[in-house]
């Protein structure tokens, strides 16, 4: 039981005190059994009220601590190096919220947020009374990154942290690396192609020698975590052996009798069931595509290193850390969407500059010459009546930038672009600038009134009423309506359930803190970089997988990894083993231990979060969470109710 | 008084102590290497530690800033100089800089100073408060702000009267008006600038009558208004003290605009006038908050909903360039504007305008390389060498850029640019190491 407990009372700058009469809290709590002190402070986090804590501690010789502030979110951490500084176990300060639970939500009522901020602090002081001295967990750490999606994001983050020596597995889902970047030609605003950037990206990692880059390869299981993650990942075959002819790879290729649309070009063009990726393939291996192979066996006969009955391996890494670079989706328009597969000459985003980049001197689409583009913005991006509320970002740059670079590779081109209201922020403002120049149109319709794709005597055309010219209606025939589509999710994208990455509304993933913390997640040791957090354009991209890279080093740069240990026991004498508290877990730290006297409930202390799920669920009371026993809720709960 | 420079060595020297700079220092210094965060200024945080609430979390900007510095503050791999300029930055070859700092002097022996205020307390000196952009005063001697990092006290040697009185009310005798600014001579691997931006000074707009008018304030003088810190307890126009109940905003102030020679867009203006106007519409529920825009481009995770929350919270949106702004006797102002809607030139009346300015360069690294010659962009921004690829790296190998350096950025932009960078410099220091 403590009997030397010192008390601080934060006015957090008026945040607190314009509504709690911290004095009157002050005076409410100094005779409270333990408490040999109580201080108001105008910030309890500045220098010199931690400065002031410290004396305090190590001159009164206080044995326990409660700061009466902001979520414990905000600074417990602090708190927390202050009583280490001096010298105390940092389980002896306790946190009570008086300002995201008292005067802020309470700020019509000042006495009665001053009665609850009273109450809280009284059962502070009471769980401070019971609290125990613990250590910090010690794991050992794999000194290993496990980096999910090839990418430029993923590569560039494994590049990142080969060069400081750490092991490294990169593994990408597709047979080919490059991700969207890949698909995509002149880059913004370097002129710089994605094919040129991911071969710079794909040299560097194969220059690194402690990167292992696995093609065809998916995460599925995870046992561990932070610190030791064991991922299971099955790596699909490419049915063709390495040392194959390339002349004849050629032969069996086009011998192929299965002709399919070709994804890399977002199904613009054809390929084949055996097929390479060009232009921008890596590695320079083909592949067969079983999905689609019927087993004719034509290939076959050409070649011999063609073999139909490879098979799938799976390999176990053990790593300390993963970093998601799963990427996105182009969002794939619905049909009758903007005339999209109602019209033929109604293609998306994507596949326009595929079109772009597989054309010389004149524009074809589907043997018609297009002269006329008309670009409609905001296609699967914020829907008034769709689930995509979101901005996707890099759209509004991508679609004019690519404009430009069209009118300067085809010269008889018009441009009509059809906007709500064209976004291209920071420097990337000078290319809107430079399309108006050259004579490129844009319109801006009414978040309620969409322009509309109709056909009027076999021609196509595109009605909006336009918000810049007094809302006129105005009609453009076009040859080619482009919708600008913007990035959706991954579709089956299984990581996030192994890993149990948390999505936001948007259905991305999810950060810790948006502001702060963008690239960690609340699954230690997971970092998320790229457009699987949300849209991106290249830079932001490669900021974030670096952001990202230099989080996992933190981890695995250390051989030991300090952890919380707020986490359950299970006492094995009360145990029953019925399961309901595995049932219970959320994050899969618990398990069935079978002893050679019985079956117990074991909880894996590195993977539990202290979330207390299991506690209420055990019925015959065998599960403990330190530093929130029982004697201690029950003290709390006991003062709260004392003084109703 | 000249003194031989003392001599230091660091594995990277940060320049900029703002959230660019401190993410940077923590990332570095987590990894076991050692690291000097230099800031010009008398605190560490930067702008971000002067905001309100940030956009579209509405989080407290100081609440969350300053977990941050206490971290940085308390690093064992971390030392932190505030009031400290660099003169000088010379590469040596490719495995180390040579640089000189100068820490100018406070006056006031840091290790004594408790922060009581005291010596602000005698002071009887007034001058115009630079933290709060000028809206109230402040001492000859004085603490920046209660949330400083480190919280100690200055003298203001510049308007100081040398009436001792701050030196007698010192209860820890740690005024020195004998404390001279002291040479530090650095070896250090790698560099990062993160020496953020500037506020686009709107007195350079004539027509709106800036610094003219009394009550136009600029979006900074509004983020003070309305922050924990703030000077007055409430929203008030500073002509008259009057609590405005017709409130306008100018967007893209000096933001694509070729007439004042910044043709970008300033990526966060449309955002945090959005924020202001939902804090106003909680601090004075009565007002009527007008936004005047080219375009909103709330392009961010999340902002594309905030605006949607504006505008339901009744919010007036009007599209259409302010053309100037007139005062009226009784300190009103009149807005005349195209009102793209109308097709009109329109006239309307506010009682308090918030510009809300742009972001131009911090051009003050420029002149630190000596013979390495320091690239700029064509908007006067450091020149990013290989964009795309490593987006962090100056055209000097071994100097890396986080933050609003490079241009304009949001807070969650200016921490990844951060992370890049000291990933980078990681890299760099182990590369050459080699």
């Amino acid at each position: 039981m403590k009997q030397k407990i010192g008390v601080y009372i934060c006015h957090c700058g008026g945040n607190i005190s314009d509504y709690v009469d911290v004095e009157k809290v002050r005076q409410a709590v100094i005779d409270e059994p333990g408490v040999a002190l109580v201080e108001n402070t105008m910030f309890a986090c500045a220098d010199s009220n931690q400065k002031k804590m410290l004396d305090d501690i190590k001159q009164q010789q206080l044995d326990g601590v409660v700061v009466a502030s902001c979520s414990p979110k905000l600074h417990q951490p602090t708190f927390q190096s202050v009583v280490e500084r001096a010298g105390l176990n940092k389980y002896n300060y306790i946190h009570a919220n008086i300002r995201e639970q008292v005067s802020w939500p309470h700020s019509d009522d000042k006495a009665g947020a001053t009665a609850k901020a009273i109450q809280l602090v009284k059962a502070a002081i009471a769980k401070v009374r019971l609290a125990e001295s613990i250590e910090p967990m010690q794991i050992e750490t794999e000194q290993a990154v496990l980096v999910v999606g090839a990418g430029i994001a993923g590569m560039k983050a494994a590049i990142a942290l080969a060069k400081t020596g750490t092991q490294v597995y990169l593994i990408e889902r597709e047979h080919f690396i490059g991700g969207r970047i890949a698909q995509w030609d002149v880059l913004c605003t370097t002129d710089e192609t994605g094919k040129e950037l991911v071969t710079r990206l794909y040299n560097e990692v194969k220059a690194c020698k402690n990167i292992v880059l696995f093609t065809g390869a998916e995460m599925i299981e995870n046992h561990g975590s932070k610190g030791n993650f064991k991922i299971s990942i099955r790596i699909k075959p490419r049915y063709i052996q390495k040392h194959c002819n390339d002349g004849r790879l050629q032969k069996a290729i086009e011998v192929c009798p299965v002709e399919i649309e070709d994804e890399f070009n977002f199904n613009i063009t054809k390929r084949k069931a055996i097929y390479h990726n060009f232009p921008s393939e890596y590695p320079h291996a083909a592949v067969i595509d079983m999905e689609h192979c019927t087993r004719c066996g034509e290939c076959l006969k050409i070649c011999d290193q063609i073999n139909l009955d490879q098979e799938e391996e799976r390999l176990e890494l053990k790593v300390g850390s993963i970093l998601v670079a799963t990427g996105f989706d182009p969002y794939e328009p619905v049909e009758g969407e903007f005339g999209y597969q109602a019209f033929d000459n109604v293609v998306t985003l994507p596949q326009f500059k595929r079109l772009v980049a597989n054309s010389e001197h004149k524009l074809y689409w589907k043997g018609k010459r297009v002269r006329n583009i008309g670009y409609i913005y905001c296609v699967g991006s914020r829907q008034t009546n769709g689930d995509n509320k979101y901005c996707s970002r890099y759209c509004c740059t991508s679609t004019i930038y690519a404009a430009i670079k069209a009118g300067e590779k085809i010269k008889d081109l018009n441009h009509f672009h059809f906007t709500r209201g064209i976004r291209t922020y920071g420097k990337q403002e000078v290319l809107y600038h430079e399309a108006s120049l050259q004579g490129q149109l844009f319109f801006q319709s009414p978040d309620d009134d969409l322009p509309k794709v109709e056909t009027k005597n076999s021609k196509t055309i595109i009605k909006v009423n336009d918000l810049l010219s007094l809302n006129h209606s105005i009609e453009t025939e076009v040859d080619l309506v482009v919708l600008v589509t913007g990035m959706v999710p991954r579709h089956n994208n299984t990581v996030s359930e192994i890993l149990k990455i948390p999505k936001g509304r948007d259905h991305f993933f999810n950060e810790i803190h948006m502001k702060l913390r963008p690239v960690e997640t609340v699954i230690d040791g997971v970092s998320i970089a790229g457009c699987c957090q949300g849209p991106k354009n290249v830079v932001e991209s490669i900021n974030s997988a670096l952001s990202a890279a230099i989080k996992c080093y933190s981890l695995v740069s250390q051989s030991h990894l300090q952890v919380e240990p707020i986490v359950a026991g299970v006492d094995e004498q009360l145990c029953e083993w019925c399961g309901l508290c595995a049932d219970s877990c959320p994050f899969d730290a618990i398990h069935m231990s079978q002893t050679p006297a019985k079956q117990t409930a074991l909880v894996n202390e590195a993977v539990c979060k202290g979330c207390g799920m299991c506690l209420p669920v055990c019925p015959t009371n065998a599960i403990q969470l330190n530093t929130y026993s029982d004697p201690e809720i029950e003290s709390m709960i006991q003062t709260l109710a004392s003084d109703l | 008084m000249t003194t031989q420079p003392e001599k230091l060595n660091f594995d990277v020297l940060i320049i900029g102590g703002g959230i660019a700079g401190i993410e940077a220092a923590i990332n570095i210094a987590n990894n076991g290497f050692k690291v000097i965060l230099a800031e010009k200024d008398l605190t560490i945080g930067g702008k971000m530690l002067l905001l309100s609430k940030v956009f579209p979390t509405l989080d407290c900007s100081a609440c969350i800033t300053t977990p941050k510095i206490s971290e940085a503050d308390r690093h064992p791999n971390i030392t932190i100089f505030t009031n400290t300029e660099i003169t000088s930055i010379e590469k040596q070859d490719a495995t180390y800089f040579k640089a000189n700092l100068v820490k100018h002097t406070r006056f006031v022996e840091e290790e004594d100073c408790t922060g009581c205020q005291l010596c602000e307390e005698a002071c009887p000196v007034v001058v115009p408060d630079q933290y709060q952009y000028g809206m109230v005063g402040r001492k000859a001697a004085y603490i920046p702000f209660n949330i400083a990092s480190p919280r100690v006290a200055t003298i203001d040697i510049d308007n100081c009267i040398l009436c001792g009185a701050c030196e007698k009310a010192c209860p820890t005798h740690c005024i020195n008006f004998m404390q001279a600014d002291k040479n530090y001579r650095l070896i250090v691997k790698s560099v990062i600038v993160a020496t953020g931006f500037k506020l686009f000074d709107a007195t350079k707009i004539q027509r709106y009558q800036y610094g003219t008018a009394k009550n136009i304030i600029n979006a900074m003088q509004m983020e003070r208004l309305l922050a924990p810190t703030r000077p007055y307890n409430h929203v008030i126009r500073p002509g008259d003290g009057r609590v405005p109940d017709k409130i306008a905003y100018v967007l893209c102030t000096g933001s694509r605009d070729f007439t004042v020679g910044n043709p970008i867009c300033s990526q966060i203006c449309c955002m945090y006038s959005l924020k202001q106007a939902q804090l106003l519409m909680g601090a004075l529920p009565m007002a009527d908050v007008t936004i005047y825009y080219i375009s909103i481009r709330s392009f961010g995770k999340g902002f594309e909903e905030f605006y949607e929350q504006a505008k339901s919270m009744g919010i007036n949106f009007v599209k259409g360039k302010i053309g100037n702004i007139t005062e009226k006797e009784n300190g009103n102002l009149i807005l005349r504007y195209e009102d793209v809607a109308s097709g009109r030139l329109k006239e309307s009346e506010h009682d308090l305008v918030v510009l809300s300015v742009g972001v131009v360069p911090n051009e003050d690294a420029s002149s630190l390389f000596g013979d390495a010659e320091w690239k700029q962009d064509a908007f006067h921004f450091p020149l990013q060498k290989d964009l795309l690829f490593n987006p962090s790296l100056s055209n000097i190998n071994g100097i890396f850029m986080a933050g609003t350096t490079t241009g304009p950025m949001d807070i969650p932009d200016a921490i990844l640019s951060a992370g890049a960078a000291s990933m980078e410099a990681i890299q760099y220091i182990q590369k050459t190491a080699l």
